[in-house]
């Protein structure tokens, strides 16, 4: 049984037909090719699926790809801006070191973005209630921490940046 | 050393904003035209023999393009000691037994058709205690070793050990002993990008494999082994290595899924993809190997050590993987790490059905410093000594040679040990805070810092190749696995050729393209592959200032001609350019050619662009491009001895930890820790603090979380549910990091290797806190709260 | 096996959130009714269904093969099922995720047991995802939702095509992964009384690392009078050490008869660890839950007990 559901993704409206098992990840990665988002575990565990449906961090691994309809999904190529414009929280992971083998990425990314969007000034713990369902084993998550806050600051003094959303 | 322009400037990694974007591309985001999914069919039983193998359902089901067994392909064998085989044959030896594969055209149906394929097996009694393992009449986990000799033990045949001065005397002469026995789990190096690789033949029929390899060259090797073995003599394998979700040693070898991967494409004459699921991350991939240690050391009455007795025994698992050299290792800090007169080093292993076991960072060290740095805190209570007084006492110095032979050139321990004491407030703190429960407490490391000789060749291979725009492009054979090789080859490049860092490109790791690397292991990326870059860019340098000899002078008239005209009754200074523009008189910096020690005018400066494309195309012109080979200069050990300087360099540091126990529920929790580091020097701020803040959290993970949990061979928490690793929240306590720059002369930059010390002693480190807290020790790690507080029962009994 | 450390370890029984490996992609219909008689409907009509609300937990189980139904009906979106209403009493939606419940200001500080439970069940991105009724529903024994609910004297509405039914909260569970729900019933929300103004809650979770799923866990509400130790109303559950999320009769008659006091909390201790049943798993052994509960209930009480005397 397939079901035709209409959605945003990133910057426009996109039709897809679905079966009704199929999963968010897939959907994204295979259907639209938009491999930033990554499959580490299939089980909800590690955050490195992570994208943002009505501007909430939700793992794609285990998201029904049909209850997307009528919702806005944001990938991590969706920060971008025109012309590859990094948008503030990409900008502060890069700049702070917040990256290393990269696989953990968008997915924190993405986590950040969302707490950022609500939160303007969040405390460390905040930050890192906000990304503990990210697991990273490359950075020991400092720089990841220190990132976020740095995005803080630059959001609060120049808005986000880039386009997508 | 003059000033240095990039190397050692907070710089944000030039593969970074790719990964920020989601346009890196790894082996989970590749696809190959035509492509077919593999999966593997794993054992069912721990020890069996096979006795069918059915695979009928399995080659109906549509989209099910090739199923093999042994019985269907070429053997193929693998392995340190060539005991494994792509698909197994006679009989199963652990659960993750590779049986049968299929490739298929979705990776749905490739799953199906592995569930379709019926495997009949007569089980065999198995052994998964090691001790057991050793015994006389214990079941055989390989009968025959690999040239058909009949085995009548499942030790392994490998030997490392190690004796110098007198044991005797060194147990003579201590006023104090401490001895004890200490375990350490198998550890999964949990990557967040999990093991996978693209295998394809083309249509020349020599082979290209995308691989999750930290080996591209020795893997190629191995596999051009394999293609000689399916009867393709003469086949070349290529290996590529994409962007790599992590590593941490897991890609120091050659496995049996990318075999069979190959074996799949063959015989599809398809590529063919194999990514492990998590699940099958966990249940199927070497894990870090466990050890058991037994250790007795000895002090004087001013405590300085008399002797050391190590006696290591390992759970080989059914095959045979680096895991087995972890006590070549081990030899380091065994003999290294303090002054020793007196050292016995053993070492054995035994074949048993359980998972066999392959590198992780660190690669032995945290195995070895773990027993040594708990027993040292043991001795100096046992001699009424502090144990931060004790390590001072005991402390290397540069320039002394170990019992090993490790030639110590810079060491910063002293300066380490310092560094940690302060940060922790030791003198106010240690033995202070029993009524709170909190204690102080920390542990020293030695390791490799100049690469770490483990084979014929330690050597790295580099091209660096310029454009016509001023930029180059640099080959290199090592693999950036998100620890920040291309970072430091960045800089490295810029630094020593005398372009920004925004001209240098590094290619992707490809055995076509780069040259011969041995590995990125033993922390010796940077190490290698920057002394290779400073060495091809010096003959850069070199040929660009022979060149400019011809064309700088014309090209600066040129310049003036037009600055004149811009500025009339303009008077340059008096100097003969022509004349003076001698090789020996250039400098080259952030991509302009000067004449040092001449007036620094605007026109006088030629951007190095210009001076490629002038010798490009004028006749009978050049490209300029250079290589260089770099061996450090170290020996290969005599592993039966424990003899020989295996590194260029090595790398000191202490690691001090304040913990707080809640002695209700058995948890520590970690109030601050300072870890202090002899780099060498720092390449790259940013990057040196991630590999550095990375190897605590693993670190912490190794001391108090983490565990491969099995029961009879068969694997209990395969998942991130069971297997805990740190997350952001774990890691919320101050961490100080300090970084005493010794400045190798060995080093590029003076720097050394420093991706795998961080997470070498926090594990003692964390215990003798805890010891310090509430005056128990813990000596089977992970220092989980159940067994603290069983301790901390016994104590009180 | 004997482990190092000398312990030994039975083997694993399915425990809570137990999970294998994803590897056949199951195949189902997913069905997105847009009121509860469609929801009804399908329910009864399509062979093989199964009610679905966040499905944090049963995805995860479906692609590893511990479940398989044919079809899933999504109850996320149903306005009966959504909302949270505060006048007197209290109603809560089922699809109530636990972001929505923890973005309500005025439902955490009238129930702040609830609230701290919610904030400790998994991370972000389960919370926005995982609704109160799904994690009641699902009725894993280390339910965090359910311990908080069972002190907070909850009520659960099910509803089916001919009949609503109120059920207390300790009577919802039957046993590990099993409702008392019938069939074709839907809990609809959950019913909260409004809250005694000298009662207060507290809800504490033991965990491996931060982000786990509870080892042990234990809410306690207590109404203390103005001496700081009389207790005229308690109620106490234990989380993960059981079958069910297990309500502590015995330690409320405790309290409520004895009062608060250093004494009465070390029998209570002690009944606890009697009146649950632990089992041994690869998270922990049945004897550190049993003494983690005892741990767990004291500070509860000592903190309620503290918190008053201040």
């Amino acid at each position: 049984m397939k079901t035709e559901v209409s959605f945003t993704l990133n910057a426009g409206v996109v039709v897809a037909e679905l079966a009704g098992h199929e999963l968010l990840i897939d959907l994204l990665r295979d259907r639209f090719g938009l491999t930033g988002t990554k499959e580490g575990c299939g089980q909800g565990e590690c955050g490195a699926c992570t994208v943002l449906v009505d501007g909430r961090a939700v793992n794609s691994c285990i998201y029904p790809a049909l209850e997307v309809e009528g919702r806005q999904v944001v990938t991590i190529e969706g920060l971008l801006g025109p012309g590859n414009d990094l948008a503030a929280i990409q900008r502060a992971f890069v700049e702070h070191g917040g990256i290393q083998c990269g696989f953990c990425s968008p997915g924190m990314i993405l986590s950040a973005r969302a707490l950022l969007d609500r939160i303007a000034d969040p405390s460390e713990e905040q930050i890192r209630e906000a990304l503990v369902g990210n697991l990273c084993r490359c950075t020991g998550y400092v720089q990841i921490v220190e990132s976020v806050r740095k995005a803080a600051e630059a959001m609060r003094s120049g808005g986000s940046g880039g386009g997508g959303a | 050393m003059s000033e240095l322009r990039h190397v050692g400037r907070d710089t944000p990694r030039p593969d970074a904003a790719a990964k920020a974007s989601g346009k890196a591309h790894y082996i989970h985001d590749l696809s190959r035209p035509g492509m077919l999914f593999g999966k593997i069919k794993f054992s069912e039983h721990a020890h069996a023999r096979i006795l069918h193998v059915d695979t009928s359902r399995a080659e109906r089901l549509p989209g099910v393009r090739a199923v093999i067994t042994a019985a269907n392909t070429p053997q193929v064998r693998f392995g340190y000691l060539r005991d494994n085989f792509a698909l197994k044959k006679d009989k199963v030896r652990h659960f993750r037994d590779e049986v049968a594969a299929v490739a298929a055209m979705d990776p749905d149906a490739a799953a199906e058709a592995v569930e379709l394929i019926r495997v009949e097996y007569e089980p065999l009694p198995a052994v998964f205690d090691p001790y057991a393992a050793m015994m006389e009449g214990a079941p055989l986990v390989h009968e025959t070793d690999p040239e058909g000799r009949p085995r009548e033990t499942n030790e392994v045949p490998v030997a490392f050990h190690h004796v110098s001065g007198d044991i005797d005397a060194g147990r003579r002469a201590a006023k104090h002993v401490a001895e004890g026995r200490f375990s350490t789990p198998r550890i999964q190096q949990s990557c967040m990008g999990t093991a996978g690789c693209i295998a394809e033949f083309g249509g020349d029929g020599n082979l290209t494999i995308w691989a999750k390899t930290q080996i591209p060259f020795l893997a190629q090797r191995d596999f051009n082994r394999a293609l000689a073995a399916m009867g393709l003599d003469g086949r070349n394998a290529r290996v590529i290595v994409p962007c790599l979700g992590g590593a941490f040693g897991s890609g120091l070898d050659t496995h049996a899924y990318e075999y069979v991967a190959i074996l799949l494409a063959h015989r599809t004459g398809r590529p063919v993809k194999i990514v492990y699921t998590r699940h099958e991350e966990f249940a199927n991939l070497s894990p870090r190997q466990s050890a058991q240690v037994y250790v007795s050391q000895g002090c004087d009455e001013a405590g300085r050590l008399t002797f050391r007795h190590v006696e290591v025994f390992q759970d080989n698992g059914a095959y045979t993987s680096w895991g087995a050299t972890y006590p070549g290792v081990m030899l380091l800090p065994a003999t290294s790490l303090y002054k020793v007169p007196s050292i016995v080093f053993d070492a054995r292993m035994v074949y048993t059905n359980n998972t066999y076991c392959q590198a992780m960072r660190g690669y032995g060290n945290p195995e070895m410093t773990w027993p040594l740095e708990s027993n040292l805190d043991e001795l100096a209570e046992a001699a009424g000594i502090d144990p931060f007084e004790m390590r001072l006492i005991n402390c290397n110095e540069p320039g002394e040679t170990t019992p090993m032979g490790a030639r110590v050139t810079t060491c910063g321990l002293r300066d380490c040990l310092v560094a940690a004491a302060g940060k922790l407030d030791w003198a106010s703190k240690r033995g202070r805070g029993r009524k709170m429960r909190r204690g102080v407490g920390m542990a020293s490391l030695v390791h490799v810092g100049g690469s770490g000789r483990i084979y014929r060749s330690d050597a790295s291979g580099i091209i660096l190749r310029l454009d016509d725009f001023g930029n180059v492009y640099v080959s290199s054979g090592g693999v950036e696995m998100g620890q920040g090789l291309h970072s430091a080859l960045t800089l490295g490049v810029a630094e020593s050729l005398g372009v920004l860092p925004a001209n240098v490109f590094i290619n992707e790791t490809d055995t076509a393209t780069c040259p011969w690397d041995v590995g990125t292991h033993a922390s010796r990326g940077a190490f290698t592959a920057c002394n290779a870059a400073i060495l091809a860019a010096a003959k850069l340098r070199n040929r660009i200032f022979t060149l400019a000899e011809e064309i700088f002078p014309a090209e600066i008239e040129r310049n003036l001609a037009a600055y004149r005209s811009e500025r009339p009754g303009y008077q340059p200074p008096r100097f003969d350019w022509r004349l003076e523009a001698k090789r020996d008189r250039f400098d080259l910096r952030d991509g302009m050619i000067f004449l040092k020690d001449a007036p620094d005018e605007p026109w006088a400066r030629l951007e190095l662009e210009r001076l490629l494309r002038a010798i490009h195309f004028r006749p009978a012109g050049e490209m300029l491009t250079a290589e260089a080979f770099y061996d450090p200069p170290s020996d290969l050990p005599d592993w039966g001895r424990g003899r020989g300087n295996m590194s260029a360099a090595y790398a000191y540091g202490t690691q001090g930890v304040e913990v707080e126990v809640d002695v209700e529920t058995g948890e520590v929790q970690i109030l601050r820790m300072v870890s202090a580091h002899d780099v060498g020097r720092v390449l790259n701020p940013q990057t040196i603090r991630g590999q550095a803040y990375g190897a605590i959290a693993q670190g912490i993970g190794y001391a108090l979380y983490e565990e491969v949990r099995t029961e009879e061979g068969r694997i209990l928490n395969p998942n991130f549910t069971d297997y805990k690793i740190p997350t952001a929240w774990e890691m919320g306590f101050p961490i100080d990091l300090v970084f005493i720059e010794t400045n190798d002369p060995a080093g590029p930059f003076g720097a050394k290797g420093v991706g795998e010390p961080g997470l070498v002693p926090t594990a003692p480190a964390i215990a003798n806190a805890i010891y310090d807290a509430v005056g128990v020790r813990v000596r089977d790690l992970p220092i989980t709260p159940e067994k603290l507080l069983a301790a901390l029962a016994d104590e009180e009994r | 096996m004997t482990e190092p450390g000398g312990t030994q370890r039975p083997p694993a029984p399915a425990g809570c959130g137990e999970k294998g490996d994803p590897r056949l992609a199951p195949r189902y219909d997913y069905h997105r009714p847009r009121t509860l008689d469609e929801a009804w409907s399908l329910r009864s009509s399509v062979e093989g269904s199964r009610y679905v609300c966040g499905g944090t937990d049963l995805i995860v189980r479906m692609r590893s093969g511990r479940e398989s139904p044919r079809a899933l009906i999504s109850l996320r979106s149903l306005p009966e099922l959504t909302g949270i209403s505060m006048g007197e009493a209290t109603e809560i939606g089922a699809a109530t995720t636990f972001t929505d419940l923890l973005e309500h200001p005025a439902l955490c500080a009238r129930y702040p047991v609830l609230a701290q439970a919610a904030r400790r069940i998994g991370c972000p991105q389960i919370r926005n995802v995982a609704t109160i009724g799904g994690n009641l529903c699902n009725a894993i024994p280390c339910a965090d939702s359910a311990t908080a609910l069972i002190v907070l004297d909850a009520t659960l509405r099910a509803r089916s095509p001919r009949r609503k039914r109120d059920i207390p909260v300790a009577e919802f569970f039957l046993g590990p992964r099993q409702t008392c729900l019938r069939a074709e019933e839907v809990l609809t929300s959950i019913l909260l009384r409004p809250p005694a103004p000298t009662g207060a809650g507290i809800f504490l979770k033991a965990t491996r690392v931060y982000r786990d799923l509870a080892l042990a866990s234990v809410a306690v509400f207590l109404e203390i009078g103005p001496d700081g130790r009389s207790c005229r109303k308690a109620r106490v559950a234990a989380g993960s050490v059981s079958p069910v999320p297990l309500r502590l009769r015995s330690v409320e008659s405790l309290f409520e008869s004895e009062g608060i006091s250093p004494e009465t909390v070390s029998r209570a201790k002690g009944m606890a660890r009697e009146a649950i049943v632990p089992i041994s798993d690869v998270r922990a052994s049945a004897d550190y839950r049993r003494h983690l509960t005892g741990v767990l209930l004291g500070r509860a009480v000592e903190t309620l007990a503290n918190r008053e005397r201040a």
